[in-house]
């Protein structure tokens, strides 16, 4: 089910399989607010030129435009960069697309510190903000496999939907037999003492923990959780029972994404083991030339992990060091 | 039929002694062309963009039978989809929002819908306010529209000179406004918008177009109602029961003459 490392990568895999269902639905329209290569949707331009729009740089009308689609029954991609599809839509988003519950699929590209470009292009609070709006699914696929498939889970969602989606060369976690889902977290890894919940391209580096830690004799459960809203509860629970304790791993801010999500269904659930997070702590990153060199100062590499498990589970001496391969594992880059 | 509308909105928010009377006595030639004369019914599309103006909306929907009197009643009160401000349980409307700025997008939206579904008959008509104008999403809008040349959308621009901190000059320079959406590619025109038949006519010349149309309507928030008193605040109107009475009796004299 789950590859070894390294992983091989795939290159626009989301643009390639939203142009393969658009072949077959008629009623797909692509709306790209000037980063139409970006958002790997040039494929859809040349292939669909009539069901393509050109919003341009201003995205509050995109969205509006969007919405008014819908509401004709077409169903609308909206394409841009994560930053600019939260933040400077977010009351056209509230109003005019998640209110009435429109089947707006919002695709945000570059998720938290994925882009080397500074805080001005770092989506590292679009879950937050995305989760805070009622209707709203909230998807953060972690591999090549689980972005082809997104495209065809979404699309007949009832309500609007935001997927946030790593740009460039994808890895492949999964072998073909995976299927996304969106109702249910996955538990990918059996392990006694501590669950790791992982989202987007931090399921890579939980993975690499795992398996560092699992040589050191710390079992680790790992769960895929790509939908942060609706959150799946019962697994969520299920997976922390017993466990002495329990981590959540985000490409985000650790405030009102994946961990909130985990911190809220265990809290309600009550007599759960101590929580870590990790992730952005209430801090924006900054411009970069290259991802590792992010995901290291922020604290989101494969070393930080094992460190967090290592110090939740009060083990003395010094962790486990991640091997060089596993901190450098493909899914925690990616080119501007 | 604009007096019409005004002695209904004067009868939907005296109940609750204030409102927005300011923007039904504004728009009331506006929505009587609307609802009176252009809009064909499962056809052409109705955006409102401030949620504010359902108020003229529903009232000129009354004289044309699409609503209830004992609905139209219950504006503003506590349970009904008839709500002071518009939102997705506002009946007959294809779009309008609280949110100001908004709707202009929406209806570039229907539009657009109507060129990619093949269907070249219907019209999208909108109606926006000046103050809206002060929203960089109109601007957006109006860009969007101007290069996909939309001839199919037609715009009543009610400019009564009206926001929520003054008159909207005082505040933000929104002159030249004709000049501005020419720039942007639309056909304009510049009417007296309680000229009721200046008002159908720039309508009516702007169905045919290649280029979406912005009517501009020159308009006042006190306008037909000669009982208020002269520093009446447009955006939320305060009417007192004395004042009710002698505006009902005003209007409903006005109605008799016609």
């Amino acid at each position: 089910m789950i590859q070894d490392p390294p992983y091989r990568t795939i290159l626009k895999p989301y643009g390639a399989a939203l142009l393969e269902l658009a072949k077959q639905r008629s009623d797909i329209v692509c709306l790209s607010g000037d980063l139409t290569r970006q958002c790997e949707v040039d494929l859809f331009q040349d292939a669909l030129p009539e069901r393509f729009v050109h919003a341009g740089m201003a995205e509050a009308n995109m969205i509006g435009v969007a919405a008014a689609l819908a509401r004709t029954g077409l169903i609308p991609f909206v394409h841009t960069f994560g930053v600019f599809a939260t933040r400077r839509p977010y009351d056209q988003i509230v109003n005019a697309v998640a209110y009435p519950a429109l089947p707006v699929r919002i695709i945000g590209f570059m998720p938290g510190i994925s882009s080397p470009g500074g805080p001005s292009h770092q989506a590292i609070d679009d879950v937050s903000l995305m989760r805070a709006i009622p209707n709203m699914t909230v998807v953060d696929v972690a591999d090549a496999v689980e972005t082809r498939q997104v495209v065809r889970a979404i699309v007949d969602l009832p309500g609007p939907v935001y997927v946030r989606l790593k740009r460039g060369e994808i890895p492949v976690l999964f072998d073909d037999a995976h299927e996304l889902s969106l109702t249910t977290a996955q538990r990918l890894t059996d392990g006694g003492d501590v669950t790791v919940f992982a989202s987007g391209m931090m399921l890579a580096p939980a993975l690499g923990a795992q398996r560092v830690l699992a040589a050191a004799g710390i079992g680790v459960g790992i769960v895929n959780v790509p939908v942060i809203k609706p959150i799946d509860a019962a697994t969520i629970r299920e997976a922390a029972r017993g466990r002495r304790a329990v981590v959540t791993a985000e490409n985000h801010l650790v405030t009102g994404g994946l961990g909130s999500a985990v911190a809220e269904v265990l809290a309600e659930a009550g007599g759960c083991p101590p929580l870590s997070r990790v992730g952005l702590r209430d801090t924006f990153a900054e411009g970069a030339a290259s991802g590792p060199y992010l995901f290291q100062k922020y604290g989101l590499s494969t070393q930080h992990i094992v460190d967090v498990v290592w110090s939740a589970l009060h083990r003395e001496g010094s962790a486990p060091v991640a091997p060089r391969s596993a901190q450098l594992a493909a899914g925690e880059y990616s080119p501007v | 039929m604009a007096t019409a509308i005004r002695l209904r909105a004067v009868r939907m928010v005296a109940p609750q002694g204030f409102g927005y009377l300011g923007q039904a006595l504004s728009s009331a030639e506006q929505f009587a062309v609307l609802y009176g004369k252009a809009l064909r019914p499962g056809i052409d599309r109705l955006v409102v963009s401030p949620g504010h103006y359902v108020i003229a909306a529903f009232a000129a929907a009354a004289e044309m039978g699409l609503i209830g009197d004992a609905e139209l009643a219950t504006y503003g009160r506590d349970g009904s989809p008839i709500e002071a401000i518009g939102t997705e349980r506002t009946p007959l409307l294809d779009y309008t929002c609280g949110s100001l700025g908004q709707g202009l997008s929406a209806a570039v939206g229907f539009a657009l819908a109507d060129r990619l579904h093949g269907r070249t008959d219907p019209h999208t008509y909108a109606l926006i306010s000046d103050g809206e104008l002060e929203e960089g999403q109109v601007w957006e809008a109006a860009l969007f529209a101007g290069h996909h040349r939309l001839g199919r959308l037609v715009v009543l621009l009610d400019a009564n000179n009206s926001q929520v901190d003054g008159p909207v000059d005082t505040i933000t320079t929104l002159e030249p406004i004709a000049a501005k959406w020419q720039a942007f590619g639309w056909q304009t025109r510049d009417v007296d918008g309680h000229d009721v038949s200046a008002v159908a006519a720039a309508v009516e010349s702007a169905r045919d177009s290649s280029a979406p149309t912005l009517i501009t309507c020159r308009t006042s928030t006190v306008h037909g109602l000669d009982c208020l008193p002269p520093d009446a605040d447009g955006h939320f109107i305060k009417v007192p029961p004395e004042l009710a009475d002698a505006a009902i009796a005003e209007l409903t004299d006005e109605l008799a003459k016609t």
